[in-house]
């Protein structure tokens, strides 16, 4: 970890709208992570946790409001976001005919690293990751478990200070599912870290503190041990689902 | 440009590490190759038709002055090979930026260092490396009528920029309807549309008025083409190639802006 990861950035949604005709997936959500705070985004699907994120990575332009990164807006200064972001993506979308050491060298030489430091990052990322046994394979020829270790590393590559991680074990086995988790568990209090899912569990066990999205707006947010605490946590679904 | 360098080096790598870039390299050497034996094949035929003796012998001077490797074999080459890249060059260009959008890949690229632009850039450029590798590999037989074509250095000079040109130009075309598409099949059959659209508009000057026709011929590549063949080495025409490619890379710059107001 480099002292540029080491504290994180802060992430500010500020009325947050995005709208794609006459259906709005985002509602004026307006929310803050602190710099190395571990945050989980839950809803259920269709909730506008993936247009939240599309948004803030820049890829997304919202129809109002604004989010900022470490005070760089993704409206107006997505290079300066896209140059503090590492984001791992729902299903793995990687390039299944490249090799896992080329393809990590891709993902480093793409965030501005060049020459020994590249390596450096390549070499730290693949150990991180325990993919050294596969570093000459195809990535097309791993499986998902593995697949998603290799999209978690290419994230984390140049140890950007703020961490995407949408859907992380969507698709996986339990097994996979664990080891996954533990990797991500192992990660927490070094950077920030937005964790999008809709397993409450995961939330519970890798989020300092969770928001919840329903049909766009924003219901509850807090630490997770409370908005996710109660005796039937899935009626905060309910009750999106019914707003 | 370190971003920029990365994504060229992952873009040859995709593009190598599939069958598709060897097929087409193989493809269009055979297909030329074809093209040229068979012409050469109905010059020899012609040539043995004047040369027998019911016709004078081959030294006598019955052999007219239009039966020549130049015009028999050299042109009709050209002229076919451009109509051939018409159909080929779409089948390279259409999975560069539409198996991106399929695969969601794309979002990866634009959460790092690279700009929309220099996505672009990258992948028109190394397209652009290949095609102009292609074209190489596919000149070997025209270039075979200097021996005994009376073709000069400079006019096949001419002709090989002429035929790289063309064949830019529609690489153009397909990769700004790849990336309009997320299908690789709706960008091959926009670019092969567009491409033969492009070729030639003379025929569309029957139903439309003079001025219009006048326009419609400009934008024709066939004509333009067709300088170079001749050994005219133009600066309009180049302009309306290199204006072509320009333009299209805007346009598929423009589809990064579209998708992120659009979604």
């Amino acid at each position: 970890m480099t002292a540029n990861a080491r504290k994180g950035v802060r992430v500010e949604a500020d009325a947050l709208t995005r709208r794609f005709g006459d259906n709005i997936a985002l509602d004026g959500v307006s929310l803050t992570i602190t710099p190395g705070e571990a945050f989980g985004l839950l809803g259920a699907n269709g909730a506008g946790k993936t247009t939240f994120i599309r948004c803030l990575t820049g890829v997304l332009l919202p129809s109002g409001g604004d989010i900022r990164v470490d005070g760089f807006s993704a409206l107006s200064a997505p290079a300066e976001v896209r140059a503090r972001v590492g984001f791992v993506a729902e299903t793995s979308r990687l390039y299944p005919e490249l090799r896992v050491s080329s393809f990590l060298r891709f993902a480093a030489g793409a965030r501005g690293l060049s020459g020994p430091a590249r390596k450096q990052a390549v070499a730290r990322a693949i150990e991180r990751f325990s993919l050294g046994d596969v570093a000459k394979r195809l990535v097309g020829h791993l499986s998902k478990g593995f697949q998603q270790r290799v999209s978690l590393a290419q994230a984390f590559v140049a140890d950007p200070p703020l961490v995407i991680v949408d859907e992380p074990t969507s698709g996986l086995d339990p097994l996979q599912q664990e080891e996954v988790q533990t990797l991500l568990r192992s990660l927490r209090g070094e950077r920030t870290l937005l964790l999008c899912t809709h397993d409450l569990g995961e939330a519970r066990a890798l989020s300092d503190r969770v928001a919840v999205l329903a049909c766009g707006r924003l219901i509850a947010v807090g630490a997770s041990h409370e908005v996710l605490g109660g005796a039937d946590p899935l009626a905060l679904f309910r009750a999106g689902a019914g707003a | 440009m370190t971003a920029f360098r990365a994504l060229v080096r992952k873009e040859l790598a995709t593009l190598f590490a599939s069958p598709l870039a060897y097929l087409a390299l193989t493809l269009v050497m055979l297909v030329t190759a074809l093209i040229f034996f068979d012409h050469l094949r109905i010059y020899n035929q012609i040539l043995f038709l004047y040369s027998s003796n019911t016709m004078g012998g081959f030294e006598s001077d019955t052999i007219p002055d239009h039966i020549n490797v130049r015009d028999s074999v050299f042109f009709p080459v050209l002229e076919t090979l451009g109509i051939t890249l018409i159909a080929l060059i779409p089948v390279l260009t259409m999975r560069v930026f539409a198996e991106e959008r399929a695969r969601g890949t794309d979002e990866l690229l634009l959460t790092t260092h690279l700009s929309p632009s220099q996505i672009v850039a990258a992948k028109f450029l190394v397209t652009y490396g290949f095609v102009l590798l292609m074209m190489a590999g596919s000149f070997v037989y025209p270039a075979m009528a200097t021996v005994e074509g009376g073709i000069g250095l400079e006019h096949l000079l001419a002709v090989f920029m002429g035929l790289s040109l063309h064949a830019l130009g529609l690489a153009s075309l397909g990769l700004v309807c790849s990336a309009f598409s997320s299908s690789q099949l709706m960008a091959a059959v926009a670019s092969w549309a567009a491409g033969f659209v492009l070729w030639d508009f003379a025929w569309a000057g029957a139903f439309v008025g003079e001025r219009t026709g006048r326009v419609l011929d400009l934008l024709s590549m066939h004509q333009r083409y067709g300088s170079f063949s001749e050994g005219l080495v133009s600066l309009e025409h180049i302009a309306y190639f290199a204006g072509l490619g320009l333009l299209c890379a805007a346009l598929a710059r423009f589809s990064f802006d579209l998708r992120r107001v659009a979604g």
